[in-house]
This record gives structure tokens, sequence and C-alpha cells, in this order.
């Protein structure tokens, strides 16, 4: 292990640059998904770059992107200063689900990973044995994959990956398909791999939701903000290799990119509507589920006060889905966040000390005044059947959001709507009905 | 081993033989046992063809529909009237252009015989090919894009390894598929002329134009013996090598005692390091000449582009011309002949209808049984597998002789015969059905003490409905094309016939009536598609969306 954090060269060109790239998508017919938009990222030599951002904020797209998978609609992708339209020389990708194939064994796997320029069978077999030996999978050459535990399957995966021997390595969330004894294993491992002196891999760009992840291995990281998916912050992460989750300045580096991240996801209210072409920007649902935000009212309620960086600690789940289900709870009115602390309102008690079918009228008021459920709600008005279809809402829906995915606000839309009793859905039919406010 | 080698060697010069010859449209067909050891040759050579050309055609057109973009409106509707033509609406254009293509040699009789059994056999291969291509996991490409695998090297590791489970089961069913109909495609007349080839269904065909009961009895068991034996030696070491291409472990897999034998071969080991070192070399000189395999579809940009133009623009044309002469063809037909075809066509409708029903009401509750005893589901399975893949027209003869006996006419029996030839797909269905419901619920409705009226409504019937649909779908089309054999028939002597869109097509061949023939394909495959677009295909999509297990 080299104490010692690793150095950048500054001098020459990076060996990935991103310069403006913009992604949009058609999303069956004529709508369109804007995905990624402005993004310019560069990664040099000796450099380890986490991308963090929320669920559904477009970085595995990105890395997508970065490795010529996919073809942004503007802008260019750079290797060492020259424009590519294609594959990346010299990269490799480790994937959230491993991406084995299951009729070759763990050496064909493996073996999948070389160059197919390299044709003299002695070094590729040499090349296959050396690797298979860095992650530890002696033995288990002629195992399939389904033999394997996850965490040896991941393995498989890296090994794989260090078999192209990559000048830049790409990881998709590697760790977040393991239980978590397993991947905070393995992501010792590859920090170690890529700090000891006799490793060839020497940058990584790696694709996360967690921060401490971030934290623990990158040495700069970036993070991303959603709808559409760009950059909003870029921090550096000077500290010494290996590195201490408790030491203090860890600690406050994993501070100040959850204050980031929270400003990303839950900005402070505008001053002034910037006009758009569908009138004033109308504020959308987070796709949480109501029972987890319901959830986190009943912590709130007996922990009293909390900041949002404890209480990641406190509900062990990603930091970007509980940011998402504090926002719910926010434009429910059951909860307020002044100054990064998240406190239970008047509203919230109330919510809480009702039984099961108060709460629905609670809530049955509570919805209609925001504005999708009331959306629907005149739809079924005006109809003279009190009859919506599926297809018109998301219609609506994508005419109202142009940066979101219709079909994700609709299966909250309707889970919501369906708590409340605010109307009534059939999946099998795809329909929308009217029904009476609920009665106590 | 030797023994093998020499018997294959001298099976290929028979054939080979046989193929070669003059052209003889009669062959004299021997009824002594003696014959069928050489029938049951050249009747398997015919199917092993027709399966070679099957495997070829469904990797060519299964992978243009699923991979060149914009093919897939035309080639996927073509596929669905192609398999809904009988095997007779293909005889005489194969039968007349072969022959015509080698005038003086049986090879032409017998290349339109194997192109019969591979209309039995090749739809639904092509069908699995494709869907399993079509859900190919996008990881898995991105691995073989990273990978920078060949076009090639992408085809077999990537694609056919991935279809290969699918491939395996459907080549099972496309097999028994093409045997069938051996009886047709081994002896047929066209035109008042009379064609038989030697095999195992002209040597059962003529012995039931004899009415000779011994030698149809024995055709049958010759037919047995061929298929268990292909069973035993083909599939059973295929499926079991195939299970390295499925994803979970499956524990107890049946033993094939042929598979772990030949893995021991160090003949088998030397052929196999010879293949590997072949393809080896071959891939390499492929990556050194191929530059253009990181475009996004695998196939090159201008290859590909030119591929899509080629394929639409020829099936349009072939779909045209095609439509053109076929307009001329029915055009010549008298108002009556449409009105005899209707009431033909509501006749075998109505059988069919009859003979589903009939198979479902025994099916059902049988098939649920044993689903609910795993003990006996096990022990049952290759039964049922076994009689499912004999070819039911080969005793149809046996089933109406009994039943003329007891004075029930051909319109009639023909029920029972459809019946025959499509149980098993309901019977199969409803086990797999049955076996998906999970236990939970079964216990769940014994706790809460629901009567059996209401496990049945409740539990039963929903939770095998997706099963028992694809058994209708299956069991139904199997009918349509059963009609065929089952409403038409040389019997002791004498020919039995019954109003029907079956019989009507066997008199319109046999007449060489053309006119009427096509008029009457062109109606079953109307029917067929049809029933299929306004029936099967709402009552999946409700099965898919409400009756799937999975929540």
């Amino acid at each position: 292990m080299n104490p010692q954090p690793l150095q950048p060269t500054q001098h020459g060109p990076p060996l990935l640059e991103l310069r403006q790239v913009s992604l949009t998508l058609a999303v069956g017919g004529a709508k369109q998904l804007e995905v990624l938009r402005d993004i310019d990222l560069e990664v040099r030599e000796h450099e380890v770059v986490a991308v963090l951002g929320p669920s559904g904020c477009g970085k595995s797209t990105l890395l997508r992107v970065a490795l010529g998978l996919e073809q942004p609609t503007s802008g260019q992708v750079f290797h060492r200063g020259q424009a590519r339209r294609e594959l990346q020389p010299a990269t490799a990708l480790v994937f959230q689900n491993f991406a084995l194939f299951p009729w070759l064994t763990v050496h064909e796997n493996v073996a999948l990973g070389l160059a197919p320029t390299l044709v003299d069978e002695a070094e590729r077999a040499q090349r296959i044995h050396r690797v298979i030996h860095v992650v530890g999978l002696e033995g288990f050459e002629d195992a399939y994959p389904k033999e394997l535990s996850g965490g040896m399957k991941q393995r498989v995966g890296f090994a794989r990956a260090l078999a192209a021997d990559p000048e830049l390595l790409c990881m998709d969330e590697p760790f977040s398909a393991l239980d978590v004894l397993t991947g905070e294993a393995l992501r010792n491992e590859v920090v170690d791999l890529y700090t000891s002196k006799t490793s060839p891999l020497n940058s990584i760009l790696l694709v996360t939701h967690s921060i401490t992840e971030a934290v623990f291995m990158a040495t700069r990281v970036v993070i991303m903000a959603a709808h559409p998916g760009s950059i909003r912050a870029v921090v550096d992460v000077p500290l010494p290799y290996p590195r201490d989750e408790h030491h203090p300045a860890f600690l406050k580096l994993s501070q100040h990119i959850h204050a980031l991240i929270t400003h990303a996801v839950m900005p402070e209210p505008a001053p002034a509507p910037e006009p758009g072409p569908p009138g004033p920007r109308l504020q959308s649902i987070p796709t949480v589920s109501l029972v987890a935000t319901i959830g986190l009212l009943e912590i709130l309620e007996n922990e009293g006060e909390m900041g949002l960086f404890d209480l990641t600690h406190h509900v062990d789940t990603d930091f970007t889905q509980l940011l998402l289900i504090v926002k719910a709870a926010e434009l429910l009115g059951w909860a307020t966040t002044p100054g990064e602390r998240v406190k239970l309102t008047e509203e919230g008690h109330r919510f809480l000390s009702a039984d099961i079918h108060v709460r629905k009228q609670l809530l049955n008021a509570k919805l209609r005044e925001i504005f999708v459920f009331r959306l629907v709600l005149e739809m079924l008005e005006r109809s003279p059947e009190h009859q919506v279809e599926e297809e018109v809402v998301l219609g609506q829906l994508a005419l109202h959001f142009p940066h979101e995915r219709p079909q994700r606000i609709l299966r909250t839309l309707i889970a919501w709507g369906r708590y409340a009793a605010l109307f009534r859905y059939r999946s099998t039919s795809k329909i929308f009905w009217a029904q009476p406010p609920p009665t106590p | 081993m030797l023994a093998l080698v020499i018997g294959f060697i001298g099976g290929v010069v028979v054939v080979a033989r046989e193929w070669a010859g003059p052209l003889r449209p009669v062959t004299e067909i021997h009824l002594e046992p003696t014959y069928l050891p050489l029938y049951a040759l050249f009747s398997l050579t015919r199917g092993v063809v027709a399966y070679a050309i099957s495997f070829v055609f469904t990797l060519a057109y299964g992978y243009i529909m699923a991979r060149v973009s914009g093919t897939e409106k035309v080639l996927l509707p073509a596929l669905d009237i192609l398999q809904s033509i009988p095997v007779l609406g293909f005889l005489p254009g194969f039968v007349l252009g072969l022959v015509h293509l080698f005038p003086h040699l049986n090879l032409g009789l017998e290349l339109a015989s194997v192109l019969m059994i591979f209309t039995g056999q090749v739809w639904n291969m092509t069908f699995s090919f494709y869907a399993s291509l079509k859900s190919v996991p996008p990881e898995l490409t991105a691995v073989s894009q990273l990978a920078r695998l060949t076009w090639w090297q992408r085809f077999v590791r990537l694609d056919l390894s991935f279809a290969a489970t699918g491939l395996v089961w459907n080549s099972m069913m496309s097999m028994a598929g093409g045997w069938f109909f051996l009886i047709v495609s081994e002896s047929f007349v066209l035109g008042r002329q009379d064609f038989r080839l030697p095999g195992l269904g002209s040597y059962v065909s003529l012995a039931m134009e004899r009415g000779d009961i011994r030698a149809q009895v024995l055709g049958v068991l010759a037919m047995l013996a061929m298929i268990a034996s292909v069973d035993q030696l083909v599939w059973r070491p295929v499926v079991a090598w195939a299970q390295k291409f499925t994803d979970e472990e499956q524990p107890g897999v049946e033993s094939a005692w042929l598979w772990s034998w030949l893995r021991r071969a160090k003949l088998w080991r030397a052929t196999g390091q010879l293949l590997a070192v072949g393809r080896r070399r071959l891939a390499q000189t492929r990556t050194r000449a191929g530059p253009d395999s990181t475009s996004p579809s695998g196939v090159s940009g201008a290859a590909y582009g030119w591929l899509r133009h080629a394929v639409v623009f020829l099936a349009g044309l072939g779909g045209l011309v095609g439509l053109a002469i076929y307009i001329q063809l029915i055009a010549s037909l008298h108002p009556s002949d449409w009105l005899q075809l209707g009431h033909a066509a509501a006749a075998t409708f109505g059988r069919v209808l009859c003979a589903v029903a009939l198979g479902s009401l025994w099916a059902i509750p049988v098939g649920v049984w044993i689903g609910r005893n795993p003990r006996w589901s096990n022990w049952v399975q290759p039964l049922i597998q076994m009689a499912a893949s004999f070819p039911a027209p080969m005793i149809f003869p046996l089933v109406v002789g009994g039943l003329l006996h007891f004075g029930v006419g051909l319109g009639a029996s023909a029920i029972v015969l459809l019946l025959l030839g499509t149980h098993w797909y309901l019977l199969f269905n409803v086990i797999a059905g049955t076996t998906a419901i999970p236990r939970e619920l079964w216990e769940f409705s014994r706790l809460s003490r629901r009567s059996r009226l209401e496990r049945w409504t409740k539990l039963i019937l929903p939770g095998i409905f997706p099963a028992l649909l694809t058994g209708w779908v299956t069991a139904t089309g199997g009918a349509w094309n059963a009609c065929i054999v089952a409403e038409y028939m040389k019997h002791a002597g004498q020919t039995l016939s019954t109003v029907g869109l079956g019989a009507t097509i066997n008199q319109a061949t046999e007449q060489g009536n053309f006119a009427l023939l096509a008029a009457a394909v062109g109606v079953m495959a109307l029917i067929v598609v049809g029933f299929n677009r306004l029936v099967w295909r709402p009552l999946s999509h409700r099965a898919q969306t409400r009756f799937t297990l999975a929540t």
C-alpha cells in the first residue's frame, strides 16, 4: 500500500474529455426526453473521478457516452485530445449487475476482455492468469457464473475489465448489487489495487450514488443534478490513501458534499420562476413511496428535529433517495427544512396522530392543492362520463414536465391518489374514474 | 464406435443411390417387415435434411427480422401467414417446380418431400429465435461491443448462445411437427398422378389403403422406435449440453447416458480440440480483416443499409407478384365454388372448436392433477412427451376403422382425430401452469377452507390461464393443420371424405384444381390469422396484464 495521494498529471491533454455533451432521446412518437445537458468533464491520468447524483440523473448514460457506447446528440468526446465518434481505445467497464456470459466459464469470460489484436497464445494465457491472480479468483477458472456468489461474480467482472489493460477503468455502481460486507471488502481491494505501484491501473471513472464510496475512493467528485442531467459542482478530495471513514477531514468533506447535493435536489425557493414554453415552471412530485414518507415522519416524531446528515446515518438508506422523501414530506406540508435541518410541522403532527381514515381525509384535501393531482381531477370533472384514459394523463404530464419521465410520475401519482382515495384507477383498462371523497 | 461409423457410411451410400436415381414417381412399396429399417432410414434422412434447412432458414430469417430495423414490419406478418398455410398448400408449387428443375432425377421429388416436411418444422423455431434475439440483455451487448467482438464472434457467443435453450426445445417440437405430415409428404396425388417415395409414411399409407391392419401396426411400431431412438441418441444429450446456456442452476436434470459417454470418449475430445483450433484461426483472420465491428448493430453500416433495403424490396416485390398470381388464379372460380368453400370452412371451424373444447375437458383436470403431484409428474412427463411426438395421423385409420365399426361417420370421427392430434399441447401447458402456481396460494386456499368450486374459479383457472391460453393457441393451430389428414383418407380400398376445408383441399389437390386449392388454402390462412388477431391476441394481452403470476 502506498500512503501518498495520487498525483494527477497536469501536463498534456487529458485521457478523456467531454465538451458540451448533450443527449436527447426519443421516447415514443414525437416526445423527447433531454437526458444530459451541456456536460463538461475530464479525466486525467492518475485520477479517480466519481460521478455522484440522485437516481435517474443520467449518470450511467454519461458513462456510456464517455465510453462511446452511445453517441451524444451534440458536443464531443475526446481521447487524449482527439475527437472520437466510436468506442474509446484502452477503456473497460465494470457493470452493476456483472454482465457475465452465463454459458462461458470464468476463464472464458475473462478472456473476452483481452484485446482481439492480442493473438499470441502464450501471452493470452499469461495475461488471463495474471488478472485472475490479481482479483483472487484462482481455483475458480472452470466455474460457470451461476456457480458463484455475487462477490465472486463481480471479481470476474473486474478481472475481465483488467484483462483489457485499460488506461481508464470505468465502473457503473460496481458494489451496489452486493451485500454491504462484500461491497466493503471489494471496495478496499480496488483502492489497494490502484494505489499499489505495481498495478497498471491508474485512472478510474466511477459512477455511484453513495457519498461515502465517492469520498473513500475518488480524487475528484463530480456532483450531478437531474432533469435534465447536468453537472452541479466539482469537489477535489485531497486526502491521502488509505482513507479512514471516521477521520474528521473525511467527515467534513462528506458533509460538504451532502450539503451540495441537498442544494441540487432541493434548491432554495427561486426568487422568480423562469418563463418557459409551457408557462411558468410547475412543480412535479418526488417519485417516492408515501408509506416511506410516513415512516420518515414517525422517526422525526421519535427523535425530534434532525440534521439531514444525521438522518442519513439514522435511516440506513441512499442519501439521494432520502432527500426525495424529505422533499415529498415538505411538499405535503408535513415537514420543513430550515438550514438543512428537518423538522415536523404542526400539520405533520396532526397527520401522525390521526387514524387511517382521518389520514386519508387529510391527505385527500392536501393532494387537491397539488398541481398534478388538480390536473387529473379537472380532467375527470370535464369528462362527461367522469373517466380519463391513462394515455391522456401521460400526454399532459409529458407536456408540463419535459425533463422527467412521465411514466414515473404517473406511477407515483396513481399510488398517492389511491392512498388518498382521490380517484380510482384500473391497470387492465388503463382508465381513471372519479371517486366520492372518503368518509371517516 | 467403429460399427457406428460403418453403419453411417452405409446409410449415406444407400440414401445417395436412392436420391441420385432416375425419376420414379411411384416406387413400389413392400409391406414385408424386413423393409422397415430401410424405410425408416429414408424417412429419417428426409427429416434430418429438412431440419438442417429449417435451422439455416431460422437463423437467417430470425436474425434479419430482429436486427435489421424496418424489416420486422414486413417479415413478422409474412411469417404469421406462412405458418397458417397447411402443408398441401405448398405441395403443388414444390412438386411441379422441383420435378421441372430435375426432370430426370429422383432428387427433385425427394427435395419436394423434404421441403414439405420443412414446412411442418420451421415456423416455431423461427419465432423462438426471433424472440430470443429481441430479449438479449443490453449489458451483454455492451460487453461484446467493448470486447470488440467481430460480427461473427458476436453472433456465435452472444446471439446464438443466448437463443440456444429456446432453439433446442423448439427443435424437439419441430421434429415432431415434421413427422406429423410424414404420410402426406411421402405419398400424395397431384392432378390425378400418384407420387410415392419409399419411407415409413408411404408404408403406412399403403397399409391403410389395403386395409392391412398388421402392416399398419408394424409401421406405427417402426415409427415409435425411430422417434424413441432419436430422442435418446440426439435430444437427451443435446438438452444436457444446452444446460450450460441457462442462467440458473437446475438440479436433477434427466440423465443423458449418451452425453456422459460421449464426453468421456477420446475421439470426441480430439474432434472438439480440432474444432476449437479452427475456430480460433478463423476468428483471428476475421479480426484482422474487419474493423467495422463497432457499429451499433454489429453489422457494418453500408452492408446494413443495403441489406435492409434489399429485404424490404424483395419482400414487397415477392408479395405483390404472389398476390397478382393468386388473384388471377382464384378469379376463375364460380360463385357456387365460393359457397361450397364457405360451407366447408364453417364445418371445419366447428370441428376445430369442438376438438379443442373436448381436449380441454379432459386435459385440464388431468393436467392439474399431475401438476399437483410432483412424484407422478416426474414419472408421467417423459411418457407424455414421447406420446406427443408421435405423429397422430399414423393411427387415424385404426381409430376410424374402430369408429366406423360402431357406425360413427367420418364427419364426427374427424373431431376425435383432431383431438388426437392436439390434446397433448393442452395437457403440457396445463401441467406447466399448475406447477407455476406458488405453493403459498395453495396453502392459503386450504387454510381458508374454500369450497372445491371456489378453489377452481378463484385459484386454479386464473392461475393456469396464461399457460392454458398458450395451449389453446397451439392446439387450434395444430387442429386446423390436422384437418387435412382427418377429413379425407383412403381406407381399405375406399376413399372416406366429409364436408370440410381439409377435404376440399385434398380433393382439389388430387384433381389438380389449383384455383380451388388456392382459394381453400387462402380461406384457411385467413381464418387462422384472423382468429389469432381477433381472439387470441386480446386474450393473451389480458393474460399478461391480469393473470400473470409475477407481482
